[in-house]
C-alpha cells in the first residue's frame, strides 16, 4: 500500500549545514552497550535502522579522551586510530542504506568516574559530582581549558576520518559545556564564570574549535537541554536556555534538545508510567515557538505515532523528529509509514529496559517489543527478516499465549512452520500483560514534580502488536479460551510442543529473602491476595492494606501505587534497602518515590515479615531481628516468589515413550513455565527457541559471536566460525 | 441421525479493497476467504447432536467452486462425516435462491432428519437460502434459533426463537425440519492439528447439478434476481461547507437551524 500523503511531510529532505539528511527520521545519540569495543554490534544496530529508513543514527555519547571514562558503563570513545577504524565500520555500514552518521563528542567531567582509565576527570569548578559517588573534578585553569578544547577538536578530526557526517559537541544531561554553562556547577569567577556570556564561553569556543577544524565538511551539532529542571538555581528554558540557543546559533548546523540532567535523566528518558508521547514540548518546545533560532531543531519524546510526528513538525515544533526507544523497538517504524503499513509498527512501551542495563554497567541493550535489539550482528537476527525454517514441513503447537507463547508462536509462523496453533486457557491473549497493565494507577493526578500517573497501560502494546501479527499469519490460529490436559497435548497432532504457561505467585510468603514460607502467609484466606487478585477484585480490599514487596522490580511499588490511589491506607514492606530496586535502572524510581510521596505510601526498607496474622503483620529490622515492628492492617498483598506452572510440561515430559508414539519430536518449555523472569526475558526466551527450532537442539541456545580479543591474534577470522553458526546472519 | 448441514465459504472484505472495473463484485485480490460464522455455530449444533445421539452422520454440503474445499476441509476437521461440493461454472454468481434450488437436490439424496443452516453469510446478508431450501424440500421449518433440544425417541425438537422485545417464542417441531441457527448457540469447537490432518483423508464428493438430476433450466428459473452492479453509494447533495471564523461558522448554523425550524 502507498504511503499516505498526509505523511509526504515526514519524508522531506532537509539540508544540515554541508550534509542532507534525506528524510525526517533521526536516531538521536543513546547507549547500546556497544562502544567502540563491540564494532560488529555498533555497526548492525545503527546499520539495521538505516536499513529501516532512518534518515540518520548517531553513536552514543563518544568519549574524546581516556579522562573521560565512564566505566562500568560502555560508552564509545575516539581516543585513537583503533576507535576510528572500529567506529569506521559503523559509519560504512550506515552509508550503504544512505543514512548520515552522527558521533557525540563527550567530556564527563566529574560524572565520568574514570575506573578503568585511573585519571582525574576536569570540572569548572570542584564540586562532586550528583550523579557518582564521591567523584570530585580538578579545577580547570586556562591551560586545562586549552587542553580540554584541543581534545574536542583532536576528536573531531578523528571523527572525520571515521566517516562520520554529524559531529555533536554533547552538552545535555549535564556534562562539561553544561557544567559551565549552569550556575549550579559553575562557581568560577574568572572569565569563564559568572555572567551568562561567560559562563557560555568554554561552549562557545569549543564549538568554535571544532567547526573551524571540521566544519566545512561535517555538519556541527549540539545537544542541549534546553532547561535543567532545577529552577532558578540552574539554566531555564525562559532565561538562559533560550539565550543559550541564540548565542550559539551561529556555530552549529543541528540543535538537538532535551531537558533535565545525567543525574536524573529519567525527565528525558520519560517511562510511560509517568510521561505520555512528546512530553518534553513544554521546554523543548519553546525554542522554535519562540523564534529563538534558525538552524533545524531535532527533539525527542518517546514518539511513536506517525500523526503526532506530523503535527510536531507542521506545527514547527522541531524539523526532525528524533527517536532513541522508538527506534530500538521499531528500527522499521520510517519505511513502515512509508509503505502505509501503520499496524505493522511495533511500538515502544516506555518500560525502559533497553536504559536499565546501561544503567546496570556493562551488558548489552535489550528490548521489551524487539527481541532482536542488540543481536542483530551476534546473533545475525533481523527484526523483519525470518528464514524459512529447514523443518517447516512440522506442526507446532504453543500452550499459553503470554509474552513467551505469543512471541514464538510469531517468529514460527513467520519461519513459515506448516501450522502453528496457539492455545490458551483464558477468554484473551496475553497472559500476565493483561492484568499488569492495570497496575500503577492511573489516577491521572499530576506527580508532585511533573508528568503524571499514567500506570501500565501501554504495556498493553506487548499483546496489541502480536496480535495484529499473529491474525496475518494464515499458518497460525489462535484458539483462546481453551485449557488442554496432558492427554489433549499428547493426541494434538503436533510434532512440536512448546509449553509457555506461565507461573504464578507463592501463596504461603516462600520468598527470596528467607527461602521460607511465611508463618501465617496463606492466600487462600480472602484477606490475603497475591498481586494478580488486586485486579481481578475477586478480594475485597479492606482500608488498611500491607505490602509486601521482595521482588525489587515494579510489582510490589505498581500495587501499592494502585490501592492508595484508589483510597487505601498502604504500608510497603521491604527487606532491602530500597523499594523496587531495579526500577533505580530503568529510571522510573525518582518519579515513582514522589507519586508514592504524594499518594501518602508509608515505605518501610529493611524490613521482613516473620508472622502475619488477622489484622496484624509481625515485622522485624533485617539487621537485628530483635527489633520488632508490628503493622496492624486488614488487607496483606503478598508480592513475593513467583513458581513456574509447569505440572503440563513435568507430565508431558516424564512419558517419553508416549511422546514418542504420538508423534511428538520435541518437547520444550520457555518463558515463566521455565524459570519467572521479567517480561523482556520471556520474549527472548519464546523469539529465542523459534529462531533456533530448526537447529540441532533447540532447547539449547546456539553459540553467538562474542566480540573479543583472542591471544596472540585480532583478526576478523576469529570470530568467523561462530558466526557460521548463527541461524540468520544478515 | 442424520444432519445435513449447508455451509457457505464467504468472502470477508480487507480494511482497503476494490471493486472490479465492471461492477461485478469486489477485486479478488482484497477478499480473505472463510468458513461463514454462523455456519460454524450450525456445524457446533449438528456435531452436538451426533455425539448425544451417540450415533449418526453429519454432512456438510455447499455450492463453491474449489475454493470452497478450505471451508469443507475446516467442517470435516471439526467433526463432520463427509462434505459434498456441487459446482457448475453456470451457478458463478447465483442467488440465494438458485443456490437453494441446487442445495435441495444434493440434500434430497441424503434423506436426513435435521437440515441445520446458519441464519445468514456474512458477506450477503440476504437470510433467504436457509429457508428458500426449507421451501423446495417441502420441510417445516423454523428460522433464528437460539435454544436446540432434541427429543430422540419422539425425533422431535423443542427450538426457541428469540423476538422483539426480548420475547421468546418456543415451538416443537417434527423431523424432518430445517432450522436456521443464530450465533451464540453454542460455542463451536476448533480443530486440533490431529483433526486437521486426518481431515484430509475423510470423503469430500464433488458434484454438479446435472449429475444430480437437476436441469440447468430448473436451476435458472429458480433464480429470483441478479445482480448488475456493485458500487459505492454515490455522494449525496445537500451538504454545506460552512467556511469562516467560529463565530461566522455558528452564526450561519443558527441561520440554517432557524430556516429549517421556519419552514
Amino acid at each position: 500500500m502507498p504511503r499516505d500523503p498526509k505523511y509526504d511531510i515526514l519524508f522531506e529532505p532537509i539540508q544540515l549545514g554541508p550534509k542532507t539528511l534525506k528524510n525526517r527520521f533521526y536516531q538521536v545519540p543513546h547507549c547500546i552497550g556497544a562502544g567502540s569495543e563491540k564494532p560488529g554490534m555498533q555497526a548492525y544496530h545503527r546499520g539495521m535502522k538505516a536499513e529501516g529508513g532512518w534518515g540518520a543514527c548517531c553513536t552514543e555519547y563518544c568519549s574524546i579522551h581516556p579522562e573521560s571514562d565512564d566505566t562500568s558503563r560502555v560508552s564509545a570513545r575516539i581516543w585513537d586510530e583503533g576507535d576510528v577504524r572500529n567506529l569506521a565500520a559503523m559509519c560504512d555500514r550506515l552509508h550503504q542504506f544512505g543514512a548520515l552518521a552522527g558521533i557525540e563528542l563527550w567530556y564527563g567531567g566529574p560524572h565520568a568516574p574514570c575506573m578503568e582509565t585511573r585519571a582525574t576527570p576536569r570540572g569548572p569548578s570542584q564540586i562532586a559530582s550528583d550523579f557518582e559517588l564521591n567523584i570530585f573534578p580538578r579545577y580547570m585553569d586556562q591551560d586545562d581549558i586549552d587542553t580540554v578544547q584541543q581534545m574536542y577538536v583532536d576528536a573531531a578530526i578523528r571523527a572525520r576520518e571515521a566517516g562520520f557526517d554529524i559531529i555533536y559537541v554533547y552538552g545535555a544531561h549535564a556534562y562539561l559545556p553544561f557544567q559551565f554553562l549552569s550556575p549550579f556547577y559553575n562557581r568560577r569567577t574568572d572569565k569563564y564564570g559568572g555572567s551568562f556570556e561567560n559562563r557560555a564561553r568554554f561552549w562557545r569556543e569549543s564549538l568554535e574549535k571544532v567547526r573551524e577544524a571540521v566544519g566545512d565538511d561535517c555538519a556541527i551539532a549540539s545537544r542541549f537541554a534546553v532547561d535543567h529542571l532545577l529552577g532558578p538555581i540552574s539554566i531555564q528554558v525562559g532565561e538562559d536556555g533560550a539565550r543559550f540557543v541564540e548565542y550559539c546559533d551561529d556555530l552549529v548546523d543541528l540543535w538537538d534538545f532535551t531537558v533535565g540532567d545525567i543525574a536524573e535523566w529519567g525527565q528525558n528518558a520519560g517511562p510511560s508510567r509517568f510521561f505520555e508521547e512528546n512530553h518534553e514540548k513544554p521546554y523543548t518546545g519553546q525554542i522554535k515557538a519562540g523564534n529563538h533560532t534558525n538552524k533545524p531543531v531535532v527533539g525527542v519524546g518517546r514518539i511513536t505515532n506517525p500523526d503526532t510526528m506530523v503535527a510536531i513538525i507542521s506545527s514547527g515544533q522541531f524539523d526532525i523528529i528524533g527517536a532513541a526507544r522508538p527506534s530500538i523497538s521499531d528500527p522499521f517504524l520510517p519505511q513502515k509509514i512509508d509503505e502505509g503499513r501503520l499496524d505493522d509498527i511495533r511500538e515502544c512501551i516506555g518500560c525502559n529496559q533497553c536504559i536499565s542495563r546501561w544503567e546496570i554497567g556493562g551488558p548489552p541493550m535489550v528490548c521489551t517489543q524487539n527481541a532482536t535489539a542488540g543481536e542483530e550482528y551476534r546473533r545475525g537476527w533481523h527484526p523483519e527478516k525470518f528464514h524459512p525454517a529447514a523443518n517447516r514441513e512440522k506442526s507446532v503447537l504453543v500452550v499459553g499465549a503470554g509474552p513467551a507463547g505469543m512471541e514464538c508462536a510469531m517468529v514460527l509462523g513467520k519461519r513459515e512452520m506448516s501450522a502453528v496453533h496457539l492455545v490458551d486457557a483464558s477468554k484473551e491473549i496475553g497472559g500476565c500483560v493483561n492484568w499488569i497493565s492495570q497496575l500503577g494507577h492511573s489516577d491521572g493526578k499530576d506527580n508532585l514534580f511533573r508528568g503524571s500517573a499514567r500506570g501500565l497501560g501501554e504495556w498493553k502494546r506487548i499483546v496489541n502488536y502480536r496480535q495484529i501479527q499473529l491474525d496475518k499469519l494464515s499458518n497460525v490460529e489462535v484458539h483462546p479460551g481453551s485449557r488442554l490436559s496432558a492427554a489433549e497435548v499428547l493426541e494434538y497432532g503436533a510434532e512440536i510442543v512448546i509449553i509457555a504457561t506461565g507461573c504464578h505467585f507463592a501463596t504461603d510468603g516462600m520468598n527470596a529473602a528467607t527461602h521460607t514460607p511465611i508463618e501465617g502467609a496463606d492466600t487462600s484466606l480472602d484477606w490475603q491476595l497475591t498481586p494478580d487478585e488486586v485486579v481481578g477484585e475477586t478480594k475485597r480490599v479492606g482500608q488498611r492494606v500491607l505490602v509486601l514487596e521482595n521482588e525489587g522490580y515494579f510489582m510490589g511499588a505498581s500495587v501499592a501505587q494502585k490501592l492508595a490511589g484508589e483510597g487505601h491506607a498502604v504500608t510497603l514492606v521491604t527487606q532491602a534497602a530500597e523499594i523496587a530496586h531495579y526500577m533505580d535502572y530503568t529510571l522510573e524510581a525518582p518519579m515513582l518515590h514522589r507519586d508514592l510521596e504524594r499518594l501518602g505510601v508509608g515505605i518501610h526498607t529493611y524490613t521482613m515479615l516473620e508472622k502475619i496474622e488477622p489484622g496484624v503483620c509481625h515485622g522485624y529490622d533485617v539487621w537485628n531481628p530483635a527489633h520488632k515492628e508490628q503493622f496492624e492492617v486488614d488487607t496483606v498483598v503478598l508480592c513475593t516468589a513467583r513458581i513456574s506452572d509447569d505440572a503440563l510440561y513435568r507430565e508431558l515430559k516424564a512419558d517419553k515413550g508416549r511422546l514418542e508414539a504420538e508423534g511428538i519430536e520435541g518437547l520444550y518449555v520457555i518463558g515463566d513455565a521455565s524459570a519467572p523472569r521479567m517480561i523482556v526475558d520471556s520474549i527472548f526466551d519464546g523469539h529465542r527457541l523459534a529462531r533456533e527450532i530448526d537447529s540441532p537442539h533447540p532447547e539449547m541456545p546456539l553459540p553467538f559471536i562474542r566480540e573479543r580479543r583472542l591471544w596472540g591474534d585480532s583478526t576478523n577470522e576469529d570470530f568467523r566460525a561462530q558466526l557460521l553458526n548463527t541461524v540468520d546472519v544478515v | 441421525m442424520k444432519i445435513v448441514v449447508p455451509v457457505k465459504q464467504v468472502a470477508a472484505l480487507d480494511d482497503e479493497f476494490e471493486l472490479l472495473d465492471d461492477g461485478s463484485g469486489v477485486d479478488p485480490d482484497f477478499l480473505e476467504l472463510d468458513l461463514n460464522e454462523w455456519d460454524a455455530f450450525s456445524l457446533e449444533a449438528a456435531l452436538q447432536l451426533r455425539e448425544a445421539t451417540g450415533d449418526g452422520e453429519v454432512v456438510v454440503v455447499t455450492v463453491g467452486d474449489d475454493d470452497a474445499d478450505e471451508a469443507l476441509r475446516g467442517c470435516l476437521a471439526r467433526g463432520a462425516d463427509r462434505a459434498l461440493r456441487i459446482w457448475d461454472e453456470s451457478l458463478d454468481g447465483a442467488d440465494p435462491l438458485a443456490v437453494a434450488r441446487v442445495l435441495a437436490a444434493g440434500v434430497e439424496r441424503e434423506r436426513p432428519d435435521l437440515v441445520l443452516c446458519g441464519v445468514q453469510s456474512s458477506d450477503a446478508v440476504n437470510g433467504a437460502t436457509g429457508v428458500a431450501l426449507a421451501g423446495y424440500l417441502q420441510m417445516p421449518h423454523v428460522a433464528v434459533v437460539k435454544q436446540l433440544d432434541f427429543d430422540v425417541a419422539q425425533s422431535a425438537a423443542t427450538v426457541k426463537r428469540e423476538l422483539e422485545g426480548g420475547l421468546v417464542e418456543v415451538l416443537r417441531v417434527r423431523t424432518p425440519a430445517l432450522l436456521t441457527i443464530q450465533t451464540g448457540i453454542n460455542e463451536p469447537r476448533y480443530a486440533n492439528l490431529r483433526a486437521i490432518k486426518q481431515a484430509r483423508e475423510k470423503p469430500l464428493e464433488v458434484s454438479s447439478p446435472g449429475e444430480l438430476g437437476l436441469d440447468a433450466d430448473l436451476v435458472a428459473a429458480a433464480a429470483g434476481s441478479r445482480r448488475r452492479e456493485l458500487k459505492h453509494p454515490e455522494r449525496g447533495e445537500g451538504a454545506e461547507m460552512i467556511d469562516g471564523s467560529p463565530s461566522e461558522v455558528a452564526a450561519r448554523i443558527v441561520e440554517i437551524v432557524r430556516e429549517r425550524m421556519s419552514g
